[in-house]
């Protein structure tokens, strides 16, 4: 009874506060897309608690609960082949993601190839850019009148060298935007893997090639294989460059659902198609957790290995020339965004018939509200992310609240318009009307983008000895107050990091922006889109290069406090 | 100020019984040790005082307070960490004054709070009133750091470190003042003074502390009274001179300085001593034995080595013989180590300039006074 009282104070308070958000607008939603994928009906479930009237409806619905909607997906055609589609675009990406980025890890890690910074810091492009830019960037350089497409054909090939509104379009923009997720983990695997077991095998007789099959390759296997996990999720989830290439068609999961919801309010069946949105997605990162949870061959000690970088003449140059290859064809699309945002009109030649700053001086008197929307909406996501992630991490850190942990690592697996949905089912309707308005989209963002931001701040809570805080306690200060004046303080630095990075993120979202926002609350990202849509190149363009460049400068931001830190 | 008593405490984590039945009662105004091996509850006693854990059962008294209703923020125990746990974005006069900060700002009303929090987080609105600023600077004298207040704790030597930690749990005026290991993180030489410090400032506010330490000396040489703990009990507590000269327990003897534990059994009685023998020895105690088998317990210094062949009263004296395996100069003291029977005894003997030292593999005469036998 004692021990109950004791416990009861302000951080209790705040625990379970922050479990009713994760309840309200995380769980709940998802819980109630659930049911609706059996009712095939909206489901009012929080009306049910208030209103004895709802109540009665949805146990209504309830009695009407069928597998229906599931039968459809393996009778009729449409939802099965959007699932066959999702999971064939997501499997090639992986794959051909993996054979490009072998070499390149290679040549990063361990060899002394030139213009290997260059390298280096050109991969860091496709993390800065939203996929839907890079698919529309796709549309300029290989679409019917692009430049490549007018160089091939002025070379001799007929129609286009790749269509980009295709299944290969999608695939394209995919790989050569997401590999840097897997370039990274894959130089981490080339770089542990022990050098004297190599040079055991070369001992031994072995060729380099053979050594590098038959040892080097498969000490990175478990590298390879969990990201190869990771980019299926981040292909399968990704809404940008199939919603802007994606031909009629060619039906995927998360297009197909986004048009059930927009188009035809479809409730039972987008409902459907997000259960197994997150089925899908849940599994691969399962199976990532799974893979990579005994294994930690990222931790050696902290003596460093040496290692013996390649440098072999014909290898590296190879290599390089490759790398270059791969790493500027995202450069490369960014610039035809560039070029294209100053363009008075671009297509009948391979260059602009002229050059004009009129696409910016439009943005800038008409499109003013989307840049202060953006920034506010995901400032509002940010102090949000901020105050659950500090005090998420404080109770998974000190109080081991693996349930927390758990509960704030779901968003990982909910693609963006899944989660999208279920907050439109969810709050279109009494007691919480809230679809339509920007603190729904603040919450949405700020959900989905908390993993990194607990991730973040809990990195800084771990380094923080529990003793500095029990003295503040010590001396006075309740649990919460102590919190306050010293434990925040202290985090300072791993909540600027992840605040950058949730501001980034948020203005770089499509798929939440796209469903959610309400047109006075067009962010930048839906505003691109729109112009997109509406064939609006010029001016999408400009906006694109606004967007960019506000991310970079955040990003130089960061690391400019990060190095500032280190010091 | 205040007495500190604990009735019948016992703390379980899990199956794991941490602390067992532990009854304390410090005096107000006394300098109190808790003195045992790692892992054997010394820690979590001191904890269960300053609130950061809750007994499984018993009770705690401060002052004539029962303090299990209250929490560690309000428990009012200035304590002392053992990695000081200075909080690194403060400066050293930041530290210092939190604890008159918090005070304030639980005794002020929402506006002024906002202002307290301000200068708590930040140097720039860092206005102190007076008399906060003048308590801060007495206490900061006091331990000789009042020209290092605007030093980052990271600055200074583990010795100020140190201060600064005692400074901010004095600074609250606490009705008891807890250490934990305060002495582990310094270098021997500053062991040394800072013990003389701690001791002096003790006794000057004659502030009740508890110190928790696992080095013997560090006990002996500061507290007023000793509690040795072993395995989550309390074996004996007493006055250092007390545990030394009467340890209650074999483990005692040998944690409290040095100490030859022989087996023995008792013969009977003989002119008022008991006859107890064992391997190689037959003893005479002036101690009463409490049972038949016992450990006799014999001090290193309290044992003087002859030669094999010089003429003994045994009616004054105990001789045992053995054989000399090692002797070790130390500088004032010789100590040998004896062959008796299947024992190794030590001996620690004065050595004056001059006199002879005994070889290895010597045969002589060791003997200790009737009073220095010591039957557990």
């Amino acid at each position: 009874m004692n021990r109950i009282k004791n416990s009861i104070n302000g951080l209790t308070v705040v625990k379970v506060l922050i479990y009713a958000f994760f309840g309200l607008f995380m769980l709940l939603p998802l819980l109630s897309v659930f049911i609706v994928s059996f009712t095939g009906e909206p489901t009012n479930l929080l009306g049910s608690l208030t209103d004895p009237a709802i109540f009665n409806s949805t146990l209504e619905k309830f009695k009407n609960i069928s597998l229906d909607n599931y039968k459809r997906i393996f009778s009729g055609k449409g939802y099965f082949s959007a699932l066959k589609n999702s999971l064939a675009l997501a499997f090639t990406v992986t794959i051909i993601i993996i054979l490009v980025c072998i070499p390149l890890a290679y040549g990063i890690a361990r060899t002394k190839m030139p213009f290997k910074k260059t390298i280096s810091a050109l991969c860091m492009i496709p993390l800065i850019v939203p996929t839907f830019i890079s698919a529309y960037a796709f549309i300029i350089m290989f679409g019917r009148a692009g430049w490549v497409t007018q160089i091939y054909n002025a070379l001799g090939g007929e129609g286009m060298l790749l269509n980009p509104y295709s299944m290969a379009g999608v695939v394209a923009v995919q790989v050569f935007f997401f590999f840097p997720y897997a370039l990274w983990p894959l130089v981490a695997a080339f770089k542990v893997s022990d050098i004297s077991l190599e040079e055991a095998s070369q001992n031994l007789g072995a060729k380099n090639w053979f050594t590098f099959i038959f040892v080097t390759f498969p000490l990175a296997l478990p590298g390879v294989i969990s990201s190869a996990l990771l980019i299926f999720t981040v292909s399968f989830s990704d809404f940008g460059s199939p919603i802007v290439l994606a031909p009629k068609e060619l039906n995927l999961l998360v297009v197909e659902a986004y048009r059930e919801i927009s188009g035809f309010f479809n409730w039972g069946g987008a409902a459907i198609l997000t259960v197994v949105m997150v089925i899908v997605a849940a599994f691969f990162f399962y199976l990532q957790h799974l893979y990579t949870k005994g294994k930690n061959y990222g931790s050696v000690s902290g003596k460093p290995k040496q290692q013996k970088l390649i440098e072999n003449k014909l290898l590296t140059r190879v290599l390089s020339g490759y790398s270059l290859f791969v790493v500027l064809i995202p450069l490369l699309a960014m610039l035809s965004v560039a070029l294209q945002s100053v363009a008075t009109t671009w297509g009948k030649d391979l260059l602009p018939s002229g050059y004009t700053l009129n696409h910016y001086k439009t943005i800038f008197s008409t499109s003013m509200g989307n840049i202060q929307n953006s920034i506010m909406l995901a400032t509002g996501a940010l102090v949000l992310s901020v105050i659950i992630a500090t005090f998420v991490s404080y109770f998974v850190v000190r109080q081991n609240s693996a349930k927390l942990d758990f509960i704030a690592s779901i968003p990982l697996v909910v693609p963006g318009i899944a989660f999208g949905i279920a907050l439109i089912q969810t709050f279109n309707t009494m007691p919480l009307q809230l679809t339509g308005t920007a603190v729904l989209l603040i919450i949405a963002y700020t959900i989905r983008r908390l993993p990194y931001m607990v991730r973040s701040t809990m990195g800084s809570m771990r380094a923080i000895k529990q003793d500095i805080e029990e003295a503040a306690v010590n001396l006075g200060a309740t649990p919460l107050t102590a919190a306050i004046t010293i434990v925040g303080p202290l985090m300072l630095p791993g909540i600027a990091a992840g605040s950058v990075l949730v501001f980034i993120t948020v203005i770089k979202e499509a798929s939440v922006s796209i469903l959610l926002a309400p047109p006075e609350w067009a962010p930048m990202s839906l505003a691109i889109f729109q112009n997109i849509l509406r064939a609006e190149y010029y001016s999408a363009a400009a906006m694109s290069i606004v967007l960019i460049v506000l991310v970079l400068v955040l990003q130089g931001i960061a690391s400019f406090i990060g190095k500032k830190q280190r010091l | 100020m205040g007495s500190v008593k604990i009735k019948n405490m016992t703390k379980t984590f899990g199956d794991f019984t941490a602390l067992h039945d532990i009854n304390l009662d410090i005096e107000e105004g006394e300098f109190f040790a808790l003195l045992g091996p790692s892992g054997c509850g010394k820690t979590t006693t001191m904890r269960c005082i300053a609130g950061f854990e809750n007994p499984s059962s018993g009770s705690i008294y401060i002052g004539d307070r029962e303090v299990e209703r209250i929490p560690a923020n309000r428990r009012n125990c200035g304590m002392v960490f053992q990695s000081y746990a200075l909080f690194p974005h403060m400066n050293v006069f930041e530290n210092v004054a939190y604890s008159l900060n918090i005070k304030q700002l639980n005794a002020s009303n929402p506006i002024k709070q906002m202002g307290i929090y301000a200068r708590l987080l930040t140097k720039r609105f860092g206005k102190y009133p007076e008399d906060l600023k003048n308590k801060v600077m007495e206490i900061l004298e006091y331990v000789e750091l009042e020209n290092h207040a605007e030093r980052l704790t990271s600055e200074l030597s583990g010795g100020q470190q140190q201060r600064v930690a005692l400074a901010r749990a004095l600074v609250m005026e606490p009705a008891v003042l807890l250490m934990d290991e305060p002495l582990s993180n310094l270098d021997q030489k500053l062991r040394h003074s800072m013990r003389n410090t701690i001791r002096t400032i003790q006794q000057d506010l004659g502030i009740t502390t508890i110190f928790v330490t696992h080095d013997q000396e560090e006990a002996m040489s500061m507290a007023d009274r000793v509690a040795v703990m072993d395995k989550g009990q309390i074996v004996q507590i007493g006055t250092p001179t007390e545990l030394y000269s009467n340890p209650s327990t074999p483990f005692i003897a040998n944690f409290v300085g040095t100490s030859n534990i022989l087996k023995g059994t008792v013969e009977g009685e003989e002119n008022g001593f008991t006859v107890v023998k064992g391997e190689g020895f037959l003893l005479r105690s002036s101690n009463k034995a409490k049972k038949k088998e016992v450990d006799v317990i014999i001090r290193p210094e309290h044992v003087k080595v002859e030669a094999a062949d010089s003429v003994i009263d045994h009616a004054m004296t105990n001789v045992i013989e053995g054989t000399v395996i090692m002797s070790t100069y130390l500088g004032s003291i010789v100590r040998y180590d004896v062959q008796v029977g299947s024992y190794q005894l030590i001996v620690d003997t004065t050595y004056s300039s001059g006199a002879n030292i005994f070889e290895e593999g010597k045969k002589v005469k060791l003997t200790v006074d009737h009073e220095r036998v010591l039957l557990i």
